[in-house]
């Protein structure tokens, strides 16, 4: 694990407790947005307003748990990276349907159906791992950033059905959108920490000034109280086993988002990550149905990791464990104080806006970077290109696929379920005829580089190999073709591959290869072309992983060994 | 892929610039070789070599680059390398070569210190 360079704080760094206590704040209010789901649940079940109130506080308390469950280290639950929670759009449609059908009991039951389903999956992830490779999970990545980015752009221009735009909204989102940059871009330390915070507090301040920001909507006539424990009047449970396949696909394709985040948060504290660890994804996604099965029980809605906030740690550099714990801490406090639910409940919407189109920015690029990491040949071409026009797709004919049947618009009403669901089953389709073991014949008469080049280039296409493990084989390869020259028969180079280990076999007819240990000196190198030889065998040597003679008879083969 | 080695060669004040991108090897390290040689011996004292456009190089490359700093040293020439990317850094590192050379980061930085 190699430090990132622009980590201020790691993982398992506690920041001194000012920058904790303002950290954890930032994150709260960038995570206080996604409210706006339970609040539009609450909004549609026609709750009163102290019940709306209720469901806010109640939902904050579920934001504060499962953020917890989310970054804890343990076996069994818990990524052990910063991972914040969020209300998630993925289970919106599911959870109007349930509320159509059977009023909120059958939400919160139905969402507690859903936490059970991923705590059955999180022991399985590793054994699905074929069928969920990176570049899948950065595709993921990059239609969340997109999404969100979509969803700042609404509410950052107040788009509503009539697509009128609100010259006010452009006025305080790109108020607050510009803080937010600059501090990102221009300062230093507690500026370009808390960037998201301070853009947020000037975007309330100028929708204050221009008579947006209106509390009285969503205070109650009797006021509130400034301490108040939330009561739990709204909440029952029940359950419909025509809603299982709607709730079990959203939990799939929260599964997958889990996933995204959690090797998200992986990466941004590893310059050198080239995967997830499972142990950890698995314990993200168990820390996902833990926390969904608390949300149903105090009568709230879905919940999951959040891209968004991730997206904040990387542009901040802090990612310590320990802000989770006091993100969670936080939102315990708040939920009993009910005007930090009105406060929270009456975010302009520019200002989500801001928050969410500059963390997007963020969330977007990483997952690019997961995919551009990996060779890429037609097949995950296609995958890739397929999908992610099929998550765009879906959100601009939004209208055209309500006529699809009820149990299918979990996945045809929402871009991030529509897109995953076309990856993991593309790559499916496509894995059909790709070889994990291929070979070359290279005709004696002289050393062929470039068919060697473009077997290996092709075959890590073909794989989604790393292109820097690639580059080294084919070095590799390169040279070994050198040293041994130009044996009778030709020489056959064999690679196989499997996420873990790419193997390159080269067979000929000869005197096995002498791999010398020792580093020769330039006065040796330059003396002779004995000295190019002894440093050729020890740049083998060095460039591969692990390296193997051996003969067998009149044949001999030298396999080159790479980590991947 | 077109990884053959292509050489150019330009001037920037009094120091020789020779740019490379390609792959080196067997094949055409003595090119390279009698190319560097040439320019030490027509009188050129300051010579950068711009690796940044390389694919890969190897065992042969190395030799034909020392033999070239050798060859400037007898003729009192400075002699120096720039802009070696990730994996051509990467090889002179595991060959023990990066300290061998005199190496800067960027083609102006190495044309600074020359000129």
């Amino acid at each position: 694990m190699a430090r990132p360079i622009d980590l201020i704080y790691s993982v398992d760094e506690v920041p001194p407790p000012a920058i904790l206590i303002i950290s954890a704040l930032q994150h709260v209010a960038v995570m206080a947005i996604t409210l706006i789901f339970p609040l539009i649940l609450a909004r549609e079940a026609n709750l009163s307003e102290n019940q709306v109130l209720d469901l806010v506080s109640l939902s904050m308390l579920g934001l504060g748990f499962a953020t917890v469950c989310f970054s804890i280290r343990s076996h069994f639950v818990g990524s052990g990276y910063l991972s914040p929670a969020a209300y998630t759009a993925i289970y919106l449609g599911p959870s109007l349907f349930a509320l159509r059908r059977g009023g909120l009991d059958l939400v919160f039951g139905m969402t507690i159906t859903a936490g059970i389903i991923q705590l059955g999956v999180a022991p399985l992830l590793k054994r699905l791992r074929a069928l969920l490779p990176p570049e899948i999970a950065g595709l993921v990545i990059a239609i969340v950033g997109l999404a969100l980015a979509s969803l700042g752009v609404r509410y950052s221009l107040g788009i509503d059905n009539g697509h009128a735009v609100k010259p006010k909204y452009i006025v305080v989102a790109g108020a607050s959108l510009a803080t937010m940059c600059i501090l990102n871009i221009w300062t230093k330390g507690y500026g370009k920490m808390f960037c998201v915070l301070i853009g947020i507090v000037a975007g309330y301040a100028v929708s204050f000034g221009i008579g947006i920001l209106d509390l009285s909507a969503i205070v109650p006539d009797s006021g509130v109280a400034l301490f108040r424990l939330p009561r739990l009047d709204h909440v029952g449970l029940s359950f419909d086993v025509n809603l299982l396949a709607p709730f079990i696909v959203a939990s799939l394709a929260a599964t997958l988002r889990v996933m995204g985040d959690i090797s998200n948060a992986q990466r941004l504290n590893d310059s050198e990550w080239v995967r997830p660890s499972f142990t950890s994804l698995a314990g993200g996604v168990s820390a996902n149905g833990v926390a969904m099965i608390f949300c149903g029980l105090v009568g709230s809605f879905g919940i999951n990791s959040y891209s968004s906030s991730i997206g904040l740690s990387g542009a901040t550099g802090v990612t310590s464990r320990s802000v989770g714990y006091a993100i969670g801490m936080a939102f315990a406090i708040l939920a009993l104080v009910p005007p930090a639910a009105a406060c929270f409940a009456a975010m302009p919407l520019p200002v989500m806006g801001a928050a969410l189109f500059f963390t997007a920015a963020f969330v977007l690029t990483s997952g690019l970077q997961m995919i551009t990491a990996r060779m890429l040949d037609a097949r995950k071409n296609l995958v890739i290109g397929f999908s992610f026009a099929m998550a765009v797709v879906a959100d601009i004919y939004h209208d055209a696929f309500t006529a699809v049947p009820s149990v299918l618009q979990p996945i045809f009403g929402n871009g991030l379920v529509l897109g995953t669901t076309c990856a993991v089953l593309l790559n499916l389709i496509t894995r059909i005829g790709v070889r994990q073991r291929a070979s070359i014949k290279l005709a004696p008469g002289g050393i062929n580089r470039e068919a060697v080049e473009q077997f290996l280039s092709e075959q890590g296409a073909r794989w989604a190999a790393r292109r820097d493990v690639i580059n080294r084989a084919t070095f590799g390869v390169v040279q070994l073709l050198e040293v041994l020259g130009d044996p009778p028969d030709g020489i056959e180079v064999e690679a196989s591959f499997d996420e873990f280990n790419l193997n390159v076999r080269v067979k000929y007819l000869g005197a096995p290869l002498d791999i010398p240990e020792r580093k020769p000196t330039p006065r040796e190198i330059v003396a002779s072309e004995d000295g190019e030889r002894l440093l050729a065998g020890y740049l083998l040597r060095r460039s591969a992983d692990r390296i193997t003679s051996r003969q067998s008879g009149d044949a001999a083969e030298v396999v080159l060994h790479y980590d991947h | 892929m077109n990884s053959a080695l292509n050489i150019g060669q330009s001037h920037d004040g009094g120091v020789c610039i020779v740019t490379l991108s390609g792959r080196i090897d067997s094949t055409n390290a003595n090119d390279l070789m009698s190319q560097l040689t040439k320019l030490i011996l027509a009188g050129e004292k300051s010579i950068v070599v711009d690796l940044g456009a390389v694919l890969y190089l190897t065992s042969a490359a190395f030799r034909a680059l020392l033999v070239a700093t050798d060859e400037a040293e007898r003729n009192a020439a400075k002699f120096v390398l720039c802009s070696l990317g990730g994996h051509v850094r990467e090889l002179f590192e595991m060959g023990g070569l990066l300290e061998v050379f005199t190496v800067h980061p960027s083609r102006a930085e190495a044309v600074a210190r020359l000129g």
